[in-house]
């Protein structure tokens, strides 16, 4: 167990001023590296990405990870739908928010968006891309929502979706999902997205 | 324990989410659809109808609202709907499936390489009789992720808009490729 045994992390910026410098930094840097394995943390700390997203990561053993991030001027987002040992709601967010101190969080599910927007964490709903006729209820639960930001998974759906969903959504898009290679990356970027996520390490700069 | 429901006859499966949309594919003389969406009352009224005049009806579980993903509803969509076959990216529904004697469509979310991984461990047993990838567009990018651990037919289903996009998901590999636009019906209308 590695708990932050200090008192909750101050966060001298809100929520808004935070993406908005992630923002920034997306512009120069149009990147967040996924990190699904543990080993491949050292290639994107050594990067210029200014995001991490973890995935699948164990929820008891973060905090050095995501302080080590912090550490490098990155921020730290994990994935909470997918993490091992957590519950997946306002008290599991809690945990990550205040104990860890991620940066933010990534959810497929607009509850979470909701629990995480009283603990002050950036919010990043997933738009799972799926099915077409499913595709009205998901633009309907991000509108009811209201992330920080969107990601949008698969990439190669984005094109198709991308002027319905900037009709409805202000928030940035990043866009990830099967983004291997360079010609999918500049694909996802020039159809609109702020950035792309990606665990494909030669994709990292 | 044979199957006494009809099977696919072709490689193009309009998918419907009411009784309009499958009196349209009807009217195109296809002999096969699939529920993607859609709610009990549309699989009770005319698609129920429309299975026990020997149309293959297939339903995605995850998309029909008002059924329980337990074992009461798929003996209710077996027994009582003669439904040919059931969709879900849940093992437990399609083991239960196959215990009365439908085929199963084991889905795939396609959407990042993690979730990819996840969905190829979680795969059903019995082995399903096809592995439905969702969105289609994606095979050319997971085909060989899923030969790697299956060498089940492959259907594409899933943000299929365009007759072209039913020729490139058909060329990555597939063997049935499903669409809910009827302006894509009508281009593979059954001859």
């Amino acid at each position: 167990m590695a708990l932050r045994q200090s008192p909750t992390p101050v966060r001298p910026l809100s929520v808004d001023r935070s993406v908005a410098r992630l923002c920034e930094a997306f512009d120069r840097v149009p990147v967040a590296a996924v990190i699904r394995r543990a080993e491949d943390l050292p290639r994107a700390l050594a990067s210029q990405v200014p995001a991490v997203f973890f995935v699948r990561a164990p929820a008891f053993h973060l905090g050095p990870l995501v302080w080590a991030v912090q550490a490098r001027g990155k921020m730290a987002f994990v994935h909470i739908d997918l993490i091992a040992g957590l519950g997946k709601d306002r008290a599991g967010v809690s945990f990550l928010a205040r104990e860890i101190g991620v940066n933010g969080i990534i959810t497929s599910h607009g509850s979470l968006v909701a629990a995480a927007k009283s603990d002050r964490v950036i919010t990043v709903q997933r738009l799972l891309l799926h099915d077409d006729l499913g595709l009205p209820s998901a633009l309907a639960a991000l509108e009811r929502a209201r992330p920080d930001i969107i990601e949008v998974l698969p990439g190669v759906i984005f094109p198709a979706v991308v002027s319905e969903l900037r009709a409805r959504v202000t928030a940035p898009l990043l866009v990830g999902g099967f983004i291997t290679q360079a010609a999918e990356m500049r694909g996802a970027l020039e159809a609109g997205a702020r950035a792309v996520t990606t665990s494909t390490l030669s994709l990292w700069p | 324990m044979a199957v006494r429901t009809p099977g696919l006859s072709a490689e193009f499966l309009p998918a419907v989410r009411d009784g309009a949309g499958l009196q349209q594919a009807l009217d195109l003389g296809y002999r096969q659809v699939l529920l993607e969406r859609g709610s009990l009352l549309a699989l009770v009224g005319q698609l129920a109808g429309a299975a026990r005049r020997g149309i293959a009806v297939f339903v995605n579980l995850d998309g029909v609202e008002g059924l329980a993903p337990d074992s009461a509803a798929l003996a209710f969509v077996a027994t009582d709907l003669g439904f040919s076959g059931v969709l879900s990216v849940k093992p437990h529904v399609l083991r239960d499936a196959s215990r009365f004697r439908m085929r199963t469509i084991q889905r795939i979310h396609a959407l990042d390489s993690t979730g990819l991984e996840t969905g190829l461990k979680s795969m059903a047993s019995p082995a399903p009789l096809a592995i439905a990838v969702a969105p289609a567009l994606t095979l050319r990018q997971v085909v060989g992720a899923i030969r790697q651990v299956t060498s089940a037919p492959i259907w594409g289903t899933g943000f299929v808009t365009t007759p072209d996009h039913v020729r490139e998901v058909l060329a990555a590999g597939a063997e049935v490729v499903s669409s809910s636009r009827p302006e894509v019906w009508k281009e593979f209308r059954p001859s």
